[in-house]
């Protein structure tokens, strides 16, 4: 299975829960959930793909999630993303959920660096 | 035509109090911004059409509430008698808190200012370096303002500075939000900037240690949802990295005049706001010029914001050449590229390595140990209908 079909498998399943059902799944997937101290520490890189490669397979995955989404809405006669069931769309304003994650790109990034 | 997104005003270099890991070199000077500069700025940023979409003006770089609300009442006022009608301007303070009373409040409230409060956890760490001129800690004092914004229904964020020790601390620093009520916090790690050199940079195993903080920090929110609204380092992370191929990542800090800074002199700067008040023999202190004596539109064309530019655009060619997290940082933070290497035209830095570099690897990680990964769809199925929020 390539690398991007691996991403897009557990996105899709994660999607329907919106931008902060993404982030509390992800939040939550912690080898030291089990444990009694927090004990987690990075996985070695050596067998893993370049970063870059898993940047852009996560990028491809998020496209073709998108994709299908555009489709199926089309075919319903819906909104792509706005009106789309289950919160990924819904109330982000349409487009991806973190396109605007939690509106703080409003305040540009004046709490950035103080 | 640049487009000014975030306007850094300083209305006094005055601080209250010292904290020990300050770059800022004149906080003991009381000066105070005369109206007449002020005016100067914004007649003509709002003059020049490089503020058409609307602007945001964070009042910082001194303690801002050292001044009373009511110079603020009277800034604010010419301000809005300058400004096109209908172009919406937000102020924001980053205050250290320790003044906010119920007149502040009370004007917060009606200005709509964003407040964000520095707070470096629960008192024990937060007095480690946020200290009065004579070593006393303050955190009494900033936990009764943030106190008074709870009471008073204020909204505001708070803004944190990770050192070796709070980076042990992930439990102690989430059950002191939760505690308090705060549900929005940012991360900062003590930099090396101007005369101040970090100590937590020449810690040995920082990274890993900031990687462990966050993911400790980030599973105690999940376990506990809805309490924490924003945790900045982590959404800020996830937004960069699910983002569409399309968008590119836009680098405020290294786009001329996006940030433009301005301090209670009438000088203005670009780029990273924290370079103004930086002492740089090679970039002239950082100054473009003085809105007392100069146009804004001519500073465009000096040639030190040229020289600038050049050199970070140098800087960020070399990132995109070399750096595998290119796509999710977009070249960096100039300052901390001139502080560290000694150039705006390097690459890597440990303030990157650590804020951009493990975060990335901690979300990517995160994913990638989610169940289904790489096994098709049942598992991640159960994972998602496991997750809290539907």
């Amino acid at each position: 299975m390539s690398l991007r079909l691996k991403y897009q498998t557990v996105l899709t399943q994660l999607a329907p829960a919106g931008a902060v059902g993404v982030s509390l799944a992800l939040g939550a997937a912690s080898p030291a959930a089990a444990a009694a101290t927090p004990t987690d520490t990075q996985p070695s890189v050596a067998d893993k793909e370049k970063v870059s490669e898993r940047l852009a397979a996560v990028r491809d995955a998020v496209a073709a999630l998108a994709d299908e989404k555009t489709a199926a809405a089309k075919a319903e006669g819906r909104l792509a993303w706005g009106n789309w069931g289950g919160g990924w769309g819904g109330g982000w304003g349409g487009g991806y959920p973190w396109n605007n994650w939690h509106n703080w790109r409003n305040w540009g990034n004046w709490f950035h660096n103080w | 035509m640049p487009q000014i997104q975030l306007l850094v005003v300083q209305p006094t270099p005055f601080c209250n109090i010292d904290c020990r890991y300050c770059y800022l070199p004149d906080r003991t000077n009381k000066a105070v911004v005369a109206e007449e500069t002020l005016h100067n700025l914004f007649s003509q940023v709002f003059a020049s059409g490089w503020a058409d979409e609307g602007l945001s003006v964070v009042w910082h770089a001194g303690e801002p509430m050292v001044l009373p609300v009511a110079f603020y009442r009277r800034a604010f006022a010419m301000i809005d008698g300058l400004k096109p009608a209908g172009l919406p301007v937000r102020h924001s303070f980053q205050t250290n808190g320790t003044l906010i009373d119920d007149a502040w409040c009370d004007f917060v409230t009606e200005a709509e200012i964003g407040i964000g409060v520095s707070i470096d956890g629960p008192q024990p760490l937060h007095d480690r370096n946020r200290v009065t001129r004579s070593g006393r800690g303050t955190f009494d004092k900033t936990i009764a303002g943030v106190r008074r914004l709870k009471e008073r229904g204020v909204p505001f964020h708070v803004i944190s500075v990770l050192t070796a020790e709070s980076l042990a601390a992930p439990r102690e620093m989430f059950d002191f939000y939760l505690a308090e009520g705060i549900d929005q916090v940012c991360f900062n790690v003590e930099e090396s900037e101007g005369e101040h050199r970090s100590a937590s940079f020449a810690e040995a195993g920082i990274e890993d240690a900031y990687y462990r903080f966050l993911s400790e920090f980030w599973r105690l929110s999940a376990a506990h949802p809805g309490q924490l609204k924003f945790i900045r380092e982590i959404d800020d992370a996830q937004r960069n990295i699910f983002r569409p191929h399309e968008t590119g990542f836009f680098n405020q800090l290294a786009t001329p005049f996006a940030i433009t800074s301005m301090d209670w002199t009438g000088n203005i700067a670009t780029f990273s706001p924290e370079l103004l008040g930086l002492k740089s023999p090679l970039y002239d202190d950082f100054v473009l010029g003085n809105i007392n004596r100069d146009r804004l539109i001519d500073l465009a064309a000096r040639p030190l914001l040229a020289r600038m530019k050049a050199d970070i655009d140098a800087g960020i060619a070399q990132c995109r050449k070399g750096c595998e997290y290119f796509s999710v940082c977009g070249g960096g933070e100039p300052v901390n590229k001139l502080f560290e290497n000694g150039s705006f035209a390097t690459a890597e830095t440990t303030y990157c390595r650590i804020t951009k570099m493990r975060v990335t690897d901690l979300v990517l990680d995160r994913l990638e140990r989610l169940p289904g990964f790489g096994e098709g769809g049942e598992a991640a199925r159960a994972a998602a209908n496991a997750s809290p929020v539907g």
